[in-house]
């Protein structure tokens, strides 16, 4: 009832295995010309438990607000906030997450300032909420714990 | 669809098997490669390869239902129905479309399936993550599948090859 | 069949290409650990790496549960609640009581888990920081005294390991946060030898393991914060190249408030019952793994004098840095990084070659040796 598959490998499969290369070729390159950055995910967890993940680039739609613990806290992108820290500020061309307001008694998470590289964190330890940066390129230079 | 004894008890063989393979993939530790959560191999569509040419694509469909489901209930996360649905039957249908053309061999059918398999996967990871991070493991998850296309065509070459002489390929 | 025998072989290099043993550099696990008041990042190495990371986890939820301060059922809080009357204690809280002595003791008073009561007048207890009047200050130093703890082993223990009977003297209160988190890390030590972890990177607030290297063969990069610029992500004083080490810094920008133009901060003099004003800005105790099995409690010990070293102020701490025999019986060798009000970074010798300056902090840098200058 089948026509019975051809086993030895063909000029066609050949375009079949060139189609996919090209295709994942073309997408690295593309990825590539919109940075590392665009592989920056910001990961949002409430006691523990993820909440959110997004793009940074998403929060130029405007900031996002995460409750725990009873206390709120506004994350958003750092060139759209005056912060107080002025020069934590991320070079120009990347993009940086802070806490831009938070109702928390012990305002760590806003003294915090902006991160901008993988592995960095902002946390809120009242209202028991982590903001995270993962993915991107791996950070060669950077340092791998802070004391402090 | 009417189906045979036979064709019914190689079904569900073939969905057992495809299980065990589905089992086998955790043991490729793929998440250490690309940390999006449910991303799998595919190993599983080598049953598919075979389905679709041994019984038509109306069987293998159901074979691949039936793995999805029944894996995703031993497994007893319904999140990774997601993954295995979505992955699987872009796979399926990729390959009951590259299988009509006759100048493909199981190798490219496979490949194309893979590749495919890959691209559900990321598609099922940017649904359930909300987000389109996934999307930047893409090319190396294609990359892969380059890979396992071409492992899961020797697998399916092989099995045709021993089962040449037998009468299971007539119906 | 020569075919076949190529299609066997070709299946088991694509198998092993793609799948093949986990390497030990590249399979890693992170948690984040919200415990103990602070932020820990646990990252571990190796093909057991997540059990391990878990465990770690484990460690710290276990230690929090007896020696926090803020749980009410905790160990801890049930002495501190139990008005002088003795109170039966579990191994842990009773290996840290038999440190908390012995550096009290060494520091000449500088550490002292009995500053619990002024700590808490201060507000940093709860984050209701207010600064208390002199005489409630005079009124509650006399409590600041370890040798009003007495601390009884009773070997009688029904098999759930040693434990101890402790009395507090009436009004006083303990708090072993200056020293829980480094004890954590010597049991998380252990932990990663248990489980054969080659390489792991365990940041616990203040307080970093960097056990073995990095993947890339080079030591751990650990940052000790700029205490001038506490707003700003990767601002530091200078970076230490740490393998096989415990490293903790205490300092006043941790935790503070301001009132009527003052800053006051969380490390109490237990001498004067006000925050210890020594001229330094922060310090950093490092010392490698001792034996190895815990047993010298190096972690402990860089978290208490990180504390004591602080209240000392320079001179005194390097003078405590010389003279071995400060150090008490179990003391092991350690190294400091000390940031000074004036702007100046003193390393001592064992650190000279692992510390880097950092070129933006504007501080100039000065090495130490043991014998004088």
């Amino acid at each position: 009832m089948k026509p019975f598959p051809k086993l030895r490998p063909t000029a066609w499969d050949g375009l079949v295995v060139l189609c996919v290369a090209a295709l994942a070729i073309v997408l690295a390159l593309f990825q590539w010309r919109t940075g590392p950055s665009q592989g920056l995910t910001a990961v949002v967890s409430v006691d523990g438990t993820e909440v959110d993940r997004f793009s940074p680039e998403a929060l130029r739609e405007g900031p996002r607000t995460y409750t725990g613990g009873g206390y709120t806290l506004e994350v958003a992108l750092s060139i759209d906030y005056e912060h107080p820290a002025s020069s934590a500020l991320p070079p120009s061309g990347q993009t940086g997450l802070c806490v831009a307001a938070s109702d928390c008694p012990t305002q760590d998470c806003v003294h915090t300032g902006t991160i901008t590289r993988s592995g960095q964190s902002i946390v809120c330890l009242p209202a028991r909420i982590i903001v995270r940066l993962e993915g991107g390129e791996p950070d060669v230079e950077g340092v791998d714990a802070v004391l402090g | 669809m009417k189906l045979t004894t036979k064709q019914l008890t190689l079904c569900a063989l073939l969905t057992a098997m495809a299980l065990a393979l589905s089992y086998l993939e955790n043991l490729f530790p793929l998440s250490l490669a690309v940390p999006v959560p449910g991303v799998k191999l595919g190993l599983a569509n080598i049953v598919t390869v075979f389905a679709l040419y041994a019984l038509g694509p109306g069987e293998a469909l159901l074979i691949l239902l039936a793995r999805c489901f029944l894996g995703a209930l031993f497994a007893g996360n319904m999140n990774a129905l997601i993954f295995s649905l979505l992955g699987g039957l872009s796979a399926l249908g990729t390959m009951a479309l590259l299988s009509r053309r006759r100048g493909l061999s199981v190798y490219g059918v496979s490949t194309g399936g893979a590749a495919a398999h890959n691209c559900g996967q990321i598609a099922a990871a940017v649904w359930t993550l909300g987000s389109t991070a996934p999307l930047y493991y893409l090319p190396v998850l294609l990359a892969v599948s380059l890979l396992t296309g071409g492992l899961t065509g020797l697998a399916s070459a092989c099995l045709f090859q021993g089962l040449r002489s037998t009468n299971l390929m007539k119906g | 069949m020569k075919r076949f025998t190529a299609y066997v072989f070709l299946l088991a290099l694509l198998l092993t290409g793609c799948g093949g043993p986990a390497d030990p550099d590249t399979a890693q696990e992170s948690i984040q650990v919200l415990a103990m008041d602070t932020a820990m990042l646990i990252t571990t190495y190796g093909e057991r790496s997540p059990a391990a990371a878990y465990a770690c986890e484990d460690v710290i939820r276990g230690l929090e549960a007896k020696l926090s301060r803020t749980l009410a059922d905790s160990e801890v809080s049930r002495l501190n609640a139990a008005g002088g009357e003795p109170m039966e204690i579990g191994w842990d809280a009773y290996s840290l009581l038999e440190r908390a002595a012995a550096y009290s003791s060494s520091t000449g008073g500088a550490f002292d888990i009995t500053v619990a009561p002024v700590v808490s007048a201060w507000g940093f207890t709860e984050d209701s920081f207010r600064v208390p009047s002199q005489a409630e200050l005079d009124r509650l130093l006399p409590l600041v005294d370890s040798s009003q703890v007495s601390v009884t082993p009773s070997l009688d223990s029904n098999g759930d390991g040693p434990k101890a009977m402790v009395t507090l003297g009436p009004g006083q209160a303990i708090d072993l946060g200056g020293l829980a988190k480094g004890y954590a890390a010597d049991n998380i030590l252990e932990v990663l030898q248990e489980y054969d972890v080659p390489r792991a990177n365990i940041s616990l607030g203040g307080n970093v393991l960097a056990y073995g290297d990095r993947p890339d063969g080079t030591p751990w990069r650990v940052g000790i914060q700029d205490p001038a610029r506490v707003g700003e992500q990767n601002a530091f004083a200078g970076v230490l190249a740490l393998t096989d080490s415990f490293a903790v810094t205490s300092g006043g920008y941790q935790r503070y408030f301001e009132q009527d133009g003052k800053t006051y901060h969380h490390i109490i003099d237990p001498a004067t019952g006000y925050p210890a004003d020594s001229g330094l800005t922060s310090v950093t105790v490092v010392a490698g793994l001792g034996e190895g099995d815990g047993s010298g409690f190096p972690g402990t010990m860089c978290d208490a004098y990180s504390t004591a070293l602080f209240i000392m102020g320079e001179e005194r701490a390097l003078a405590f840095w010389r003279d071995e025999t400060m150090w008490g019986e179990e003391g092991c060798p350690f190294d400091l990084v000390l940031v000074t009000e004036d702007g100046r970074v003193v390393v001592t010798e064992g650190l000279a070659d692992r510390f880097t300056l950092d070129e933006g902090s504007g501080y100039s840098l000065e090495t130490v040796s043991r014998n004088g200058q």
